[in-house]
């Protein structure tokens, strides 16, 4: 079964002021978000600019806002977000400068996920299965690794799509903050650390201004995050284990 | 790029740009919280001003200060009374949620920590309410 | 026009059409062997055939048993890339599970075709084949154990092209091919779409070469050359749970959605195959989509209960030798050199994989560094690659 979707896209060019043109496509009912763009950039205006790769919320390119809520359109059924007769909105990330259309500028994204240091790959951290948006459960020891390989890893459950940066408001208010991508990127790189100098380094990158201390605990991004991560609850443990430091070396004295 | 339909698109009117990186609409209670802790701070601060000020008349002597708590009595001005409490209680509770929750101490339960503090403000603020007209 | 444009020290000037794993692959080699290039991509990187792949790293035991020669080439660049890109890729093997006694039949030739190819193969029991992966149909049979990998083909492009930035190359992306520049018979540079502004412009070459994947016909036919290419497209369901740990492959002929992929939190089955025309808007066809969970059910019970998360499909490039059954088109990779047929300056690679676009690349390069006289090795097999991350902090179109 099809549908004819009205789809607002956001359009913003050198030249040309930001503002929308609505297309309406003809998807399957099965469609998802980035399908309904796809065809209106393949029947409607090939002009029309958006980044994707993966198509499985693996690769974080496709991020977008639809009907203002941060989103993989990769992964959101066009019925999720469509009331059958209003029309589905769809703009760029908010605080990220916007290249074109759909398009925005991540550099500063991956010049702070670079920063963290944290690895693409971390061990597989259970027996399977690994959900998404799960409790952390503990290893219970059942798992065993194939003749040649010292454990199982996969690739880390971050897919830097920056939706969190985007829903950050401390991040609307523009400046130096790392941001709820790199900061939750450095947790994870100090949880991986072992030697005592490295996790001093680590925390000691984030103990600053525009580190940790700048988050005003809005806790959107977790609230947003298409990977079900917890990226406010990775700062605060990253603040908590910081002032404990700080105290320790007080009484020290 | 071929084009099965050949038409110019079609224009909506183009968006407002309103600062909507801090409008709590259609976001999530932490950004609830965090628009209503920054209102509500301000709101205090003004309020801090503005009773320092009223303090001040008491340097002019009781016949000014008799006169203003006359005004101060008026049912008006005890319902700006509840406001300022009002404000009070949930920058207070919030705040308390906040502080717990930035240093990881129920970081999961920090959206049920918000709607506990603000159930519990609104319920001491009924009682404090009745409490202040009562006396009136 | 002058061709050559005046670059330091007058290194010739390669534009690569294409930043799919071909194009990325070419531009990093290209710039190790002090090219000059300009890679021009008319979507995001990896919008294309690339993105939307199983994110297989093969080790050759799906091909070995018909096609030797492809078996050895995957496990050849299996071993390369786990050299060059260690950091974006599970290496976690893979298993050719037996679920029917037609399966387990199969085993003995297909130890024999994994050692022709030197693809290390173990022999395993059931038993250790569900300590390993206890989410396996409790009916297996037996198992093979290869070294299968994963990777994430978007940050797999991002790691060639940041490692050819580095090297001077320049990589724009929504820069869309118009037109070929030159003189009949003579490709001397392209005319682009910057999807930005709108703008034409002109963007000289010695050579140019085609990378497009399933639209390198459409490219050539610009220069009015016809490039045999049959976009076949294939579905793969990715579900919300990772279910596996090692790449789980039926122990059989290759057929439909045999295959159970997994990387990061998701379990990805595959695949389908059928032709399409038109490359650029593939709907996915439902029946394709229920098929892929009841096979990946055969070799992953869990597979029936967990929610599908993304349905993807996207057209390989195969070479399209006239006819045949479209599972039955080779899958090796082809290098024009269109000189042969009347034109100067434009090269295509076509076909190929994934896991081969490191020896595409070396093969496509070879063949355009000797039009140019440009006497240097390939060293791609050796040099790692630079961190996916570094491509957009380098400040890329």
């Amino acid at each position: 079964m099809s549908l004819d979707v009205p789809l607002q896209i956001h359009r913003q060019k050198e030249g040309v002021a930001p503002h929308r043109d609505l297309f309406r496509v003809s998807v399957a009912d099965s469609a998802t978000v980035l399908d309904a763009i796809e065809a209106a950039w393949a029947w409607h205006d090939g002009t029309i600019q958006f980044r994707h790769a993966c198509h499985h919320a693996s690769c974080g390119s496709c991020a977008v806002r639809v009907n203002g809520i941060e989103r993989l359109p990769c992964v959101t059924a066009i019925t999720d977000v469509w009331d059958g007769a209003s029309d589905v909105v769809v703009e760029p990330l908010r605080n990220f400068p916007v290249a074109a259309d759909l398009v925005v500028d991540v550099s500063t994204l991956f010049d702070r996920l670079e920063a963290s240091e944290m690895s693409p790959l971390r061990p597989v951290e259970h027996a399977l299965p690994v959900e998404i948006g799960e409790r952390p459960r503990t290893d219970d020891g059942t798992m065993v690794a194939p003749a040649g390989i010292e454990r199982f890893m996969r690739f880390e459950s971050c897919i830097e799509c920056g939706i969190c940066i985007s829903a950050c408001p401390t991040a609307a208010l523009g400046g130096k903050f790392y941001g709820p991508a790199g900061l939750a990127a450095v947790q994870r790189a100090r949880a991986e650390a072992t030697a005592a100098t490295e996790v001093d380094a680590i925390l000691g990158s984030v103990d600053g201004e525009h580190g940790v201390w700048r988050c005003h605990s809005a806790w959107e991004c977790t609230e947003r995050c298409p990977q079900g991560l917890d990226p406010a609850g990775a700062i605060m443990s990253l603040r908590r284990e910081l002032t404990a430091r700080r105290l320790r070396r007080l009484f020290r004295r | 790029m071929k084009t099965m339909e050949t038409r110019t698109p079609e224009r909506p009117p183009p968006p407002r740009r309103l600062a909507s990186g801090l409008d709590p609409r259609r976001r999530g209670a932490g950004s609830w919280a965090f628009v209503l802790s920054r209102i509500t701070g301000l709101g205090l601060v003004v309020y801090l001003y503005v009773h320092l000020g009223v303090l001040s008349l008491l340097a002019r002597g009781p016949e000014s200060w008799d006169s203003f708590i006359d005004v101060v009595r008026s049912k008006p001005f005890l319902a700006l009374d509840v406001v300022v409490i009002a404000g009070w209680l949930v920058h207070a509770l919030n705040g308390i949620r906040v502080t717990l929750a930035n240093f990881s101490f129920g970081a999961r339960v920090q959206k049920a920590m918000f709607s506990v503090a603000m159930v519990v403000a609104a319920v001491l603020l009924v009682i404090m309410s009745v409490l202040i007209f009562e006396g009136s | 026009m002058s061709a050559r444009l005046a670059y330091p020290g007058g290194a010739p000037h390669v534009v690569v059409i294409g930043a799919g794993s071909t194009g990325a692959a070419t531009a990093h080699d290209l710039a190790l062997r002090g090219v000059q290039v300009t890679v021009v991509e008319r979507g995001e990187v990896a919008s294309g055939t690339t993105g939307r792949n199983h994110c297989l790293l093969h080790s050759g035991g799906r091909y070995c048993v018909k096609d030797e020669e492809a078996g050895i080439e995957c496990i050849d660049e299996n071993m390369i890339l786990r050299r060059i890109m260690p950091d974006v890729l599970e290496l976690n093997d893979g298993l050719f599970v037996a679920i029917s006694d037609d399966d387990l039949a199969f085993k003995e030739s297909f130890l024999e075709a994994c050692e022709a190819c030197h693809i290390p193969a173990l022999d395993l029991s059931k038993e250790r084949a569900l300590e390993l992966e206890p989410g396996l149909n409790p009916e297996v049979l037996g198992a093979v154990q290869v070294p299968d990998g994963v990777f994430e083909p978007f940050r797999f492009c991002l790691s060639f092209l940041a490692s050819a930035q580095s090297n001077g190359a320049a990589v724009r992306t929504f820069t869309e091919v118009v037109d070929f520049e030159g003189d009949p018979g003579t490709v001397a540079g392209v005319r682009v779409r910057d999807r930005s502004s709108g703008r034409i412009e002109t963007i000289g070459a010695d050579i140019v070469v085609n990378a497009a994947g399933p639209w390198a016909e459409r490219i050539a036919a610009l220069a009015g050359i016809q490039v045999p290419v049959a976009p076949t497209p294939g579905v793969m369901v990715s579900v919300g749970r990772r279910l596996n740990n090692m790449v789980v492959n039926r122990l059989n002929k290759p057929a439909d959605g045999d295959i159970v992929v997994p990387q990061r939190v998701s379990s990805i089955i595959g695949t389908t195959s059928w032709s399409v025309d038109d490359p650029d808007y593939i709907p996915i066809p439902q029946d394709h989509v229920e098929k892929m969970i009841k096979c990946g059910r055969e070799l992953i019970p869990a597979i029936g209960e967990a929610p599908i998360r993304g349905v993807m499909a996207v057209a390989r490039p195969l070479i399209s030798k006239g006819g045949g059954d479209a599972r039955e088109v080779s899958r090796t990779f082809e290098c024009f050199d269109h000189a042969s047929e009347g034109v100067e300056g434009f090269v295509t690679i076509s076909g190929g994989k994934t896991t081969t676009a490191r020896a595409m690349a070396e093969k496509v390069t070879d063949m355009v560094c000797e039009k140019l006289s440009v006497e240097a090795e390939c060293r791609t097999r050796d040099v790692p690659l630079k961190s996916y991350r570094t491509f957009y902090t380098r400040g890329a179109a």
